[in-house]
């Protein structure tokens, strides 16, 4: 541009003033030039933090009409089928929010489809996270941020779906106080002291009210700020590429071109759920009625992310229940506690822990901006999948009634056969992924030696027909030739010195362990090593002529 | 359309192009998915034929006729006497082979299993499903008439609940089509004044969520039972079927008698289901069958979640493709 246009005198008067009060000019100028990687997979964090928006926003709407309050009313708004039924304040105020608060009903279904797409959101972004090894050094601290925001997101939705007081509300919390009840010594207690009592009381409503209005929301705010503000110093990860580094990142700057498609994709994510909501009826509590103590129901779930632990809760078995020998005898209800606490500490801890296992087991401690590519960490991403296989298992478990149904299965055949695939499936998951990342290593090492296929065929003068390959893109070369090699510091030490004397690392328990665990870790891997781009002596002949020599 | 020179069919010059495999497979989809919705059976054609208001006079029935019936298509499992087959094992003890004792069920029971279609049964060894009922009204009247003569004893069981509304008429029973819009006039006030007649929502439900849906589920869509077995939905069942389910407790299902859950209170029972069925969904063209949370889970990931994705990557190939 020849000529630079200036703002308008007014606007200009009002910039200075405030720049030379603030000096925001440089501040902001760094930032709205900072630089976003561009990748689709980067922007399934966004998903997470538009559906929290949206939630923020619908939930302030709802909060104007709804009374957490377990008062026994009679029913006499406009929903016709439940006049003259006595319920609760909580289930009356949302029936009024329903039938007549202008808008009420659709502002309480986006409400409900967002937090479903938020919790969703959360775990593929986790999951990207993870895949590509961006939980490693410096970030893995965000990644327990993370890690909490996706516990405290499964909280706060259980309480949100409780609040209406319908019938899986009731259920729910039921089930809550269950668990509650199998921590030993304790959980009478707990109860007690959540409910005001004896279940389901008369506070419980209000007390959780709080927790999903203010307390919970403000943490998971406050840690999703954090999240953002250290991902901003700290960063986006980069997938590999030309020019590329760890100390350099490529993409588009904030403003404006990343701005105007990130806003863009909220309105995207923001018509997504409402048409969900507009069309598609959830959680219809007006169907459902209110919830008294002695009601229950089959076919009915909780919300998707709490399907894992409903899913263990249903296979495991009661066997391994036990009373302690203490006075009239002190019972373990195992088959609650393991699956309802033991699962969800497993989940939690597990994620948790694994960035500071895996540089324990590598003993890599340096900062890595550019991201995995997931084949090239065969063992992590084989670890991921079986962790995936896991879940879903559990997940699936948890609708087993749904399933046993739907497709005439027997329904104690399908817990037997959950039982089984708890430990075969993840198994299975590890094997597989192992070896389809270690074939795409292999394919990729290929490439760079052959090129690509070009689907062109030749004959040659002898009459032997071959495939043409050609020579890949700079840029694909480059991805391919930065594979990195997956080392540990731990297998780098020698057994014994150069006088003989055994290694002390590899002769205690822990250096054994973590000699074991690198291996274990490094052993799986296509090596790149002498490969050079293109020399194949043959851009024409594929697969065959390898370890015939080159 | 011409193609060096030479002219081709339209579909010819275009089935090579990009879109053509994805056009392919829309078309395959839809003809699979109209034809599948035009042969499928309708719940319109899984009724049954029903009895009338009230209870056939003896002059109406064929107690030959029930006999007929019975020694044919019941006998081979409960025995000519209705007393059912049954055979000793080692210990002695008496075990059922084929078909129950039928001597004490009564006739509410024998009229719930054959006018939902349930027996005669294929296979004694697995639950029988819902289906159309195998004999006509008039064979269903004759059987129930030689069922009460010679093989119900002490008059033992529930009798038929004429007065609760049975299936409504068919046109193919009537001669012309005035009779038949009488009759089904009749039935909907029959109906209607049942449903209606109703006025306790709160006791219909307490009784219906205390009883009735840990098994059948909230919204009357069934649900699955332990041993393979399951609780039918009781969307295609009459008033009078319910009923007839609850004093004879088919299956595993318990027995609800009137000395338990009296007439008045099945009637708010029935009505608070079928009320709750006819129910418009308010919050959506798609109610999701009312699977609840499971179907709801399924849709935000399979359609909400991917549709955001789908867009996220729809954003950044553009970026990349202008950057």
């Amino acid at each position: 541009m020849s000529k630079t246009t200036q703002a308008p005198k007014a606007l200009r008067g009002v910039g200075n003033f405030i720049d030379d009060r603030f000096h925001l000019a440089k501040t902001g100028e760094k930032n709205l030039r900072k630089v976003f990687p561009n990748h689709w997979s980067f922007m399934l964090g966004e998903i997470a933090l538009y559906s929290f928006i949206i939630l923020l926003v619908t939930g302030v709407f709802l909060t104007l009409w709804f009374k957490p309050s377990m008062l026994e009313v009679v029913y006499d708004g406009s929903y016709e089928r439940l006049q003259g039924v006595p319920m609760s304040e909580a289930f009356a105020s949302t029936l009024h929010i329903d039938f007549d608060v202008r808008g009420g009903f659709l502002v309480r279904q986006i409400h409900h489809w967002a937090a479903l797409i938020f919790v969703a959101s959360l775990v593929v972004h986790m999951l990207r996270v993870f895949f590509t090894g961006a939980f490693r050094k410096p970030r893995e601290i965000n990644w327990l941020i993370g890690v909490a925001i996706f516990a405290l997101a499964m909280v706060e939705g259980l309480f949100g779906y409780s609040l209406p007081d319908d019938l899986p509300s009731g259920m729910g919390i039921r089930i809550l106080q269950g668990v509650m009840l199998a921590i030993p010594l304790v959980g009478s207690y707990i109860s007690m002291f959540l409910f005001g009592g004896e279940f389901p009381g008369e506070d419980i409503i209000t007390r959780l009210y709080m927790l999903h209005v203010l307390l919970l929301p403000a943490i998971l705010l406050a840690l999703i700020v954090a999240h953002f503000m250290i991902l901003w110093h700290q960063k986006h990860t980069q997938y590999p590429g030309q020019g590329r580094t760890d100390k350099k990142v490529v993409g588009t700057p904030m403003f404006p071109a990343f701005a105007v498609k990130a806003g863009g994709f909220f309105f995207f994510t923001f018509a997504v759920i409402a048409g969900l909501s507009a069309f598609v009826q959830i959680n219809p509590v007006h169907l459902f009625g209110p919830f008294t103590p002695t009601s229950i129901t089959s076919g009915l779930q909780p919300d998707w992310y709490m399907g894992f632990l409903e899913g263990s809760l249903r296979i495991f078995p009661n066997t391994l229940d036990f009373t302690i020998p203490i006075g009239q005898g002190y019972p373990i209800v195992t088959a609650v506690l393991i699956p309802g606490l033991g699962i969800m500490g497993l989940l939690f801890g597990a994620l948790g822990a694994w960035p500071f296992i895996e540089q324990w087991i590598t003993g890599d401690k340096r900062a890595r901006n550019v991201a995995d590519r997931p084949r090239n960490a065969p063992t992590r991403t084989a670890l991921g999948v079986g962790g995936i296989v896991f879940y879903g298992l559990l997940w699936l478990a948890g609708s087993n009634d749904i399933l046993s149904e739907t497709f005439s299965i027997n329904l104690y055949l399908t817990t037997y056969i959950f039982r089984v695939l708890i430990f075969v499936g993840p198994v299975l998951g590890y094997v597989i992924t192992k070896r389809i990342c270690l074939g795409l290593q292999r394919r990729d090492r290929e490439t760079l030696e052959h090129g690509y296929e070009s689907g062109i065929i030749q004959q040659l003068p002898s009459g032997e027909f071959i495939e043409v390959h050609k020579e890949s893109s700079a840029e694909t070369t480059h991805v391919l030739e930065s594979k990195p090699v997956i080392s540990s510091t731990a297998l780098e030490e020698p057994e014994t010195d150069d006088k003989g004397v055994e290694n002390p690392n590899a002769r205690k328990g822990m250096g054994r362990f973590r000699r074991a665990l690198a291996h274990w870790y490094t052993k799986d891997n296509v090596s790149f090593e002498g490969v050079e781009a293109h020399t194949g002596h043959h851009l024409h002949h594929g697969a065959e002529n390898e370890g015939k020599g080159h | 359309m011409t193609r060096n020179g030479e002219t081709v069919k339209w579909i010819t010059a275009r089935r090579r192009h990009p879109l053509a495999g994805y056009a392919v497979v829309i078309l395959a989809l839809a003809l699979f998915g109209v034809g599948f919705a035009a042969l499928a059976p309708t719940s319109d054609e899984a009724r049954a034929q029903t009895l009338s208001a009230e209870a056939p006079s003896p002059e109406d029935v064929d107690v030959a006729n029930g006999k007929a019936i019975f020694d044919q298509t019941c006998a081979s499992c409960h025995n000519y006497d209705g007393s059912g087959t049954f055979a000793e094992d080692e210990d002695g003890n008496r075990e059922m082979t084929n078909g129950p004792d039928l001597r004490e069920v009564g006739p509410a029971s024998v009229d719930f299993q054959v006018s939902t279609g349930r027996m005669p049964s294929m296979d004694p060894d697995n639950q029988m499903p819902r289906r159309d009922m195998v004999m006509s009204e008039q064979d269903l009247a004759d059987l129930i008439a030689y069922y009460n003569e010679s093989i119900r004893t002490d008059d033992a069981g529930a009798e038929i609940p004429y007065d609760v509304p049975g299936t409504p008429p068919e046109r193919a029973d009537f001669e012309d089509e005035e009779s038949y819009e009488t009759a089904l006039e009749d039935y909907e006030t029959e109906y209607d004044a049942y449903i209606e007649g109703a006025e306790d929502v709160d006791m219909g439900m307490k009784l219906y969520l205390t009883n009735c849906a840990h098994c059948h589920s909230w919204s009357g869509g069934g649900g699955a039972l332990t041993d393979g077995r399951w609780a039918p939905e009781l969307h295609d069942s009459t008033p009078r079927e319910i009923y007839e389910a609850m004093v004879s407790g088919p299956g595993a299902m318990p027995m609800f008698s009137d000395g338990v859950i009296t007439p008045e209170e099945k009637q708010e029972l029935i009505s608070y289901v079928k009320t709750l069925q006819a129910e418009p969904n308010a919050g959506g063209f798609f109610d999701l069958e009312r699977v609840g949370q499971v179907a709801e889970g399924f849709i935000g990931w399979t359609i909400g979640l991917s549709l955001i994705i789908a867009c996220a990557i729809w954003i950044t190939a553009k970026q990349r493709a202008h950057d």
